[in-house]
């Protein structure tokens, strides 16, 4: 266990340290969603009096795409350099180096709403509150499960660009329903914000422990 | 005659005398009138593609401890004929929505989720073609067949969850009159059967593009053949 917890410490670290030499995703990932919003500001006549109706779906909009992106290169680098099968020739349980990669990848997508949930309190105008992280974070760490075993996935198959966003997005749907929900209520919509964040940490376990027992599968060949 | 043959035969039968059930035995609703005939298909083929998905569900946990081609070829066959089920489902349920709610479509939570069930295992068989054939596709398809059956559950119980349009569990909850009950068991025994049938015929189908040569192989194999005398 404690062997499986250095693991994938030593992958999400190394991941993370290649990010920051190279520094191409997270400055990217920012600019998309700053585009986003002009994009969105553009195509909805957004005001004072619409922007907290408008503003949740386009939160969303926003971090789904980038996060699809971020996923999408999680095991990009790999590929390039067919290290992966290195990792995995090592004796390292396949869990562990998943779990490593799903930490960095979740890691990198949080820096990028660092960008995103301050510009849309700023360009929006809309209320910047603890509720509002707490929720697209917890939401965060189920996508991110989800979004990289996919990754893993379709990173050694054709047409990857396309099949991607097609499997990853109607299973990011319940993340996207409750966390839609929580946003909403955070920024000033009824309804019960408890209930909404419950059902995010429920959908958080059952993809956790499901993309854990996956794992195994999808990464060794 | 082959035993498929004969047993889509039945099948067709036995859905005749399901239509024959649905318009002829079953009595007309008297708030809804015709378009209350819907329901005996729609539930049932949204049952029949509920059981397709299970049956998804179980060959690709099967496959993954297994990897038999038997199940990989089964989990292929019952997805198709799931989504295909899915899509009689959805098409049904507009054409009730219509003259009852006066909308082909609405976002409520069963529509919704029904649709995402239906892209979830579009997806299944879009990526059993693009992987590479083989060992592969297989696994990754069995992990996708068994996150894609989350999305049932949330179906089912979409309707008692959420505040909905859709009607709620009419069979469970014994809200039918006897005739109509009778009606909907005979439709959805059909249903299931032809449904059965679909699956094994596809999985016969499966079977043979497994075992036979792939057209590269075809092409080559002709080449070698010696040339005819001129």
């Amino acid at each position: 266990m404690n062997r499986s917890i250095a693991v994938a410490y030593a992958v999400a670290r190394k991941d993370l340290t290649s990010e920051w030499r190279t520094r191409e995703l997270v400055p990217a990932l920012g600019q998309f969603v700053v585009l986003a919003l002009v994009i969105a500001n553009f195509g909805f006549q957004i005001d004072s009096r619409n922007a907290t109706v408008i503003a949740p779906g386009v939160l969303w909009l926003a971090l789904v795409f980038a996060g699809l992106v971020a996923f999408g290169r999680a095991f990009a680098a790999e590929r390039e350099q067919a290290s992966l099968e290195a990792m995995l020739l090592t004796p390292a349980s396949a869990a562990a180096v998943f779990a490593g990669k799903a930490v960095a990848a979740a890691l990198l997508l949080i820096a990028c709403e660092a960008v995103l949930l301050p510009a849309l309190a700023l360009m929006f105008g809309t209320p910047f509150n603890a509720a509002l992280v707490a929720a697209v974070l917890i939401a965060t760490i189920g996508m991110a499960a989800l979004g990289c075993l996919f990754a893993a996935m379709v990173a050694r198959v054709r047409s990857r660009e396309v099949l991607l966003p097609l499997l990853t997005l109607p299973l990011w749907i319940p993340f996207i329903v409750a966390g839609g929900q929580a946003v909403q209520v955070a920024m000033g919509a009824g309804g019960s914000y408890n209930q909404a964040v419950a059902l995010l940490i429920d959908f958080d376990i059952l993809f956790v422990v499901l993309t854990s027992l996956a794992a195994r599968f999808v990464l060794d060949d | 005659m082959t035993k498929y043959t004969r047993l889509a035969v039945a099948a067709v039968l036995l859905m005749l005398v399901a239509a024959a059930m649905i318009f002829l035995y079953a009595p007309e609703d008297y708030l809804q009138k015709e378009p209350q005939r819907i329901f005996y298909l729609h539930v049932s083929a949204a049952i029949a593609a509920f059981a397709c998905f299970a049956v998804v569900l179980g060959a690709s946990a099967a496959y993954l401890r297994t990897e038999s081609a038997r199940a990989d070829r089964l989990a292929r066959a019952a997805a198709l004929v799931g989504v295909v089920l899915t899509t009689v489902t959805l098409v049904m349920g507009m054409l009730y929505a219509k003259p009852i709610w006066g909308t082909f479509w609405t976002w409520d939570a069963r529509l919704t989720s029904t649709l995402v069930l239906w892209i979830i295992y579009a997806g299944y068989l879009l990526l059993r073609r693009l992987a590479e054939p083989g060992r592969q596709a297989a696994r990754f398809a069995a992990v996708v067949g068994i996150f894609g059956f989350v999305d049932v559950p949330i179906v089912y119980f979409s309707v008692t969850w959420w505040r909905t349009h859709h009607p709620g569990p009419v069979i469970v909850s014994n809200a039918l009159p006897p005739a109509m009950l009778l009606a909907f068991l005979v439709t959805m025994a059909c249903t299931l059967f032809l449904a059965a049938v679909m699956v094994a015929i596809r999985y016969r189908i499966e079977t043979l593009m497994d075992e036979a040569p792939s057209p590269v192989a075809q092409v080559l194999g002709a080449e070698r053949e010696p040339e005819p005398a001129r």
